[in-house]
């Protein structure tokens, strides 16, 4: 389906904007807007025309907890001082997602490092220090062999994506490395590939992500790196995967 | 939002943009209670709620730099993450809000979940200052309905055609001849 067309787009943009579109139809949607200026624009557009119907809701004033929430999720936030501890929380995740969060970075951190002790020393003091990993997006990418050749990483929700290269690579002179991602539906089903940024051929990297990885990479179930002449572009098709490797949420 | 509020708005965002924590601080205390209204008439659960103004504000925190003037008031921007973020929430449980949201026998919605103004009158009063009173003169009593549904609770163009008594087919034949009518510009927010 060519999404902009401008009547089409024009339609989906508001559709998206009142949230009336079904589950399947918003998220195809959300995923064109990373890819389409256009897109941008159209649903900018129709944000702003009804953003003012919002006028009209009454406020209500949220709980002070809700900011204390989010004073803990602002870098360098301390920990919650006992009597902000003892304070009621109704969701069950208030309490166990501190202790899943550590569960998770000891067992990562384990088997991380267990694979390739001289890679994660640093991952691993951070983990000690931290008590558990950041919230992250994972992928490392293999080459033909099977052998770990990339690792790409990204905080939830940050926009930075770090390589590190395990094996270097050739480059020939003229040519860039790909990094796509393919994400699936929920059912499964192979979406087209996203281009993510150019991975360097040795040492370690990063590339600005159009959007945070949590957007761009909730779906994402591997990463692929292809060698290609020029950077690509939203739409374009991705030729001979060079490496690849899955891409997995760590928290 | 006043041209003035709207101007301290954006001073604050530019600031949060470069990490300034006393100035997210600052928004969300300008901000929260009108964002906690739209969150908690789209996901009717105070917890659930709570939880969707944590995830706006922090993703407003990250995503601050990408913010400039020209994509719209700093308001319309949060409250379109906001939005967005309920959105998100409701349509991956759509079977629970079914069961919360009755409908008399008219089809019409009954809001219990507070004693707040009911979504039509919401729209009402909103459309009063706003560009989209153009296309709500344009639009009959049932179109009017729809959108307030959408908009102030959240609902899927399905859900919206069921609480309109109505079969999607026969919502959707009613819009196509309704397209045609509306006002240039109109068309694509009438077409439920």
């Amino acid at each position: 389906m060519n999404y902009d067309r401008p009547p089409l787009l024009d339609h989906l943009a508001a559709q998206y904007a009142l949230g009336t579109l079904a589950p399947r139809a918003r998220r195809r949607f959300r995923r064109h807007l990373l890819r389409s200026l256009p897109a941008r624009d159209a649903l900018g557009a129709w944000e702003r025309r009804l953003g003012g119907l919002a006028a009209a809701v009454p406020p209500v004033a949220p709980p002070e907890r809700v900011w204390q929430g989010i004073a803990r999720r602002l870098p360098g936030a301390r920990q919650p001082e006992p009597a902000r501890r003892a304070a009621p929380r109704s969701r069950w995740l208030a309490w166990a997602s501190p202790l899943l969060g550590v569960a998770f970075g000891v067992v990562a951190s384990i088997a991380l490092v267990m694979q390739m002790p001289e890679r994660f020393v640093g991952l691993d003091q951070l983990a000690q220090r931290e008590q558990s990993l950041p919230q992250s997006y994972i992928g490392l990418l293999l080459d033909a062999e099977g052998r770990p050749t990339v690792l790409a990483s990204a905080t939830r929700h940050g926009r930075r994506l770090t390589f590190k290269v395990l094996r270097p690579l050739e480059l020939p002179a003229g040519k860039v490395l790909q990094l796509w991602g393919l994400p699936k539906d929920k059912a499964g089903k192979a979406l087209p590939p996203i281009p993510l940024g150019l991975v360097p051929a040795q040492g370690t990297g990063a590339v600005m992500l159009d959007d945070t990885a949590e957007r761009l990479l909730a779906n994402v179930a591997q990463l692929a790196v292809t060698l290609q002449d020029a950077p690509a572009r939203p739409g374009d098709a991705p030729g001979e995967f060079l490496l690849k490797g899955h891409c997995v949420k760590l928290w | 939002m006043s041209a003035n509020g709207s101007e301290i708005l954006q001073a604050l965002l530019a600031r949060v943009a470069l990490g300034d924590q006393a100035a997210l601080r600052a928004l969300y205390q300008r901000t929260s209670a009108h964002l906690f209204g739209v969150i908690l008439r789209i996901s009717r659960r105070q917890d659930l709620a709570e939880e969707l103004l944590q995830e706006t504000y922090v993703s407003a925190w990250h995503n601050a730099a990408g913010y400039s003037a020209s994509q719209g008031q700093p308001m319309t921007w949060l409250i379109s993450i906001a939005r967005n973020k309920a959105l998100d929430q409701v349509r991956s449980a759509p079977a629970r809000r079914e069961t919360e949201l009755p409908r008399d026998e008219e089809g019409l919605e009954r809001d219990i979940a507070d004693d707040g103004p009911d979504p039509l009158a919401l729209l009402e009063s909103a459309g009063d200052t706003l560009a989209i009173r153009q296309c709500l003169d344009a639009a009959d009593a049932r179109q009017r309905q729809s959108l307030a549904l959408a908009y102030y609770h959240g609902l899927s163009h399905s859900e919206v055609a069921e609480r309109m008594a109505a079969p999607l087919g026969t919502v959707k034949a009613w819009v196509r001849r309704r397209w045609a009518r509306s006002r240039p510009g109109c068309g694509a927010v009438w077409n439920l």
